[in-house]
């Protein structure tokens, strides 16, 4: 069936059934909770069906064609407002977790996503078989690359090549957690704000977290620190998985330091729109939008052994020595992976 | 236990004294407000107005007089209103001077109606607000300046007069049948302007499970604040969509600036620094609630929501429906 054939064919039902109302044979209600589930099914089965036939969701196709067709009968909000929300629904599903994580939303960008990981970066991944098949743990990685991809590319190293298929759920910086349009886009991914209590709520159900302790003074460095890994807070995703008795997956992140080079920094343009900084590379802003795409440097994610946190006990995050103790240790594991692929690396292209 | 009763009038007052009117003595009922409750339920009422400057001793003696042991304080406005300097009496004033009137007539429960929003909705809260969250709202806000001001006397009494048992019940939003508020209001219109680039999830709390968190708490008397939320949030813009409406974003500056205008011009119902609330989620957590007063949400946001609606668009009557069928008659007219 053609996409054309599907759009008719939806329109002629609801084309029927308006005709049905007009005549007093369907009872018009209000919000029509029954059609609207009913409409929602159909859509998602059409989804669905798209994707087994390995065509590409055509939501938006669906929805440009009732534009036209409404365009030609008339316009109204009403038509308008209908249009947008199958438009909507076809990405979006009506229920979310209580973090806001939006599993449709998700699906309908992993081809995206999967394009940067398979063909953008060639994701070289070593070592996963240290994150546990199950039970929260949290993975501890290194912070680069301007804007968070690094998180987006563990949570599909873990998704694809681990057996257990999980889930990582990022906790993201603040900034990005507040900035328009990346904010919401993080939300229903699957990330939450990086602040203890997030973390240790989705610890305590026994997901898999993944934090950058460097925060903004990692993913914001210039092009000449790359790799060398910032101070890591205060320690405060040690205090999280002692208190949750987590064990802690170290990772390093080669290649995401390249994709968008630091040179410069103009925080006095970025601060009054909410960014801590505004970075300089050498195709943004010189490029406008077209210097929002990162460069295709080719990455490498190595994980390590897990450090376990069961024998120190929860009172043990109250113990500044021991939490700085081990918060060093996971940052020279890092440093150690990632300095041991760098010596290996011939080219940041092609590894 | 003789129970005193402010704010009859508002929404949730009115229904937890139905509810308790239908299952107390009348005589141990007894409504303070500056209108009578409805003659129907046969309670005794007592005028007195809270912004008046010896509201308290009134109260006092009133209190006394009546020998009142509970006392329920409903007395907040849910909409922002145009006289902040009123609000301000009543909400922040009054609020004090009836714990100066409770403590000196030794009543010994009081109950303090709050809201969710007094956390106030920035970006860097907590994603789920517990009860010792410090209350940051918008501090241009009058609306949730003043109930931060009262929940501050009724910390202050809780601690000063431990003998006196203060709970205070924050509301997330209610919404659902009989509701008409400011934000209601906003699923009423066919267009809704949202923040561009911002989707925070939004609590809708149902009445009925609102009501049940009052007896809940009338039956435990927790001490200090407790969050009452429904049993799941729900992203805004898709809360929009569901209501059949259509959202058009708006720049964020551009948001408050209009907004702050239309109330000044008297168009909007609402300041712009409303706009803080559904651009950042304000969701407070309800474990306390679960683990001290038993009490569990029934309805999540979606339910409230449909409720809502189901009330606010009845039937064939609706006018979107109308033109949904003169619609749909132009289409057979043109084919």
């Amino acid at each position: 069936m053609s996409a054309g054939d599907k759009v008719v064919g939806i329109a002629g039902a609801r084309r029927r059934r308006l005709h049905a109302r007009s005549e007093g044979r369907v009872p018009a209600t209000g919000p029509d909770l029954e059609a609207l589930r009913a409409r929602i099914d159909a859509l998602e089965g059409e989804l669905a069906a798209a994707r087994a036939s390995g065509a590409a969701p055509q939501g938006l196709l669906v929805a440009l064609a009732r534009i036209v067709q409404e365009g030609l009968s008339g316009f109204g909000w009403a038509s308008l407002a209908r249009t947008w929300r199958e438009a909507y629904f076809a990405y979006h599903s009506e229920d979310v977790d209580d973090f806001g994580y939006d599993r449709k939303f998700t699906e309908t960008l992993r081809p995206f996503f999967e394009f940067l990981y398979t063909v953008w970066w060639r994701v070289e991944v070593d070592g996963i078989e240290h994150v546990p098949e199950h039970g929260a743990a949290l993975v501890v990685a290194n912070h680069s690359g301007v804007l968070p991809y690094d998180g987006l590319m563990i949570n599909l190293a873990v998704r694809h090549q681990h057996p257990g298929r999980r889930e990582v759920r990022m906790l993201a910086l603040d900034m990005f957690a507040l900035l328009p349009f990346l904010a919401p886009m993080l939300g229903k991914t699957g990330a939450a704000r990086a602040n203890p209590d997030n973390g240790e709520r989705l610890l305590r159900r026994g997901e898999l977290v993944g934090v950058f302790p460097e925060g903004v003074k990692g993913v914001g460095k210039y092009y000449k620190d790359r790799y060398r890994l910032a101070r890591f807070g205060r320690g405060g995703f040690v205090r999280l998985a002692l208190r949750t008795s987590a064990p802690i997956v170290p990772v390093a992140v080669v290649g995401a330091e390249e994709i968008h080079p630091v040179i410069g920094k103009a925080d006095w343009v970025g601060r009054p729109l909410g960014f801590p900084y505004f970075p300089i590379t050498p195709t943004f802003p010189a490029l406008g939008p077209l210097g929002l795409l990162p460069l295709p440097s080719k990455w490498a994610l190595d994980f390590a052994d897990p450090i376990d946190m069961q024998g120190y006990g929860p009172e043990a995050a109250d113990d500044p020595i021991l939490v700085n103790r081990l918060s060093e240790q996971v940052r020279s594991t890092i440093q150690r992976m990632i300095d041991g692929r760098l010596a290996r690396r011939r080219s940041v292209w092609f590894g | 236990m003789r129970v005193a009763l402010t704010g009859a009038a508002s929404f949730l007052g009115g229904r937890v004294l139905r509810r308790l009117a239908e299952r107390q003595q009348q005589d141990e009922l007894l409504v303070v407000d500056v209108a009578p409750p409805p003659a129907a339920l046969g309670v005794r009422y007592r005028p007195l107005d809270l912004t008046e400057p010896a509201a308290d001793q009134k109260l006092l003696d009133l209190l006394r007089e009546e020998e009142v042991d509970t006392v329920l304080h409903f007395a907040f406005f849910t909409n922002p209103r145009r006289d902040q300097a009123h609000a301000h009496e009543l909400e922040s004033i009054g609020t004090l001077s009836l714990f100066a009137a409770c403590a000196a007539a030794g009543v010994k429960r009081v109950l303090m109606r709050s809201f969710t929003a007094v956390y106030g909705a920035r970006g860097h809260n907590p994603h789920f607000l517990t009860e010792d969250t410090p209350l940051h709202p918008n501090p241009v806000l009058g609306w949730a300046r003043d109930k931060r001001e009262a929940e501050q006397h009724a910390a202050s009494f809780a601690r000063r007069f431990p003998e006196m048992r203060v709970t205070v019940l924050r509301f997330a939003p209610l919404f659902g049948p009989h509701l008409h508020t400011f934000y209601t209001s906003i699923f009423d219109r066919r267009v809704v302007p949202v923040p561009m680039g911002y989707d925070p999830l939004i609590q809708l709390l149902h009445p009925d499970d609102a009501l049940e968190a009052v007896d809940a708490a009338l039956a435990t008397w927790p001490r200090g604040a407790v969050n009452v939320v429904p049993r799941a949030p729900m992203p805004l813009v898709g809360a929009l969509h569901l209501a059949e409406k259509l959202p058009i974003p708006v720049p964020h500056p551009v948001a408050y600036a209009a907004s702050d205008l239309m109330w000044a011009s008297g168009v909007a119902d609402a300041p712009g620094a409303f706009v803080d609330y559904v651009r950042y989620p304000f969701l407070g957590d309800g474990a306390r609630a679960k683990r001290e007063m038993a009490f569990e949400a029934r309805h999540t946001s979606k339910e409230a929501l449909f409720a809502y609606l189901a009330y606010r668009y009845p039937g064939p009557q609706a006018p979107r429906r109308r033109r949904e069928a003169a619609t749909a008659t132009d289409v057979e007219a043109s084919a």
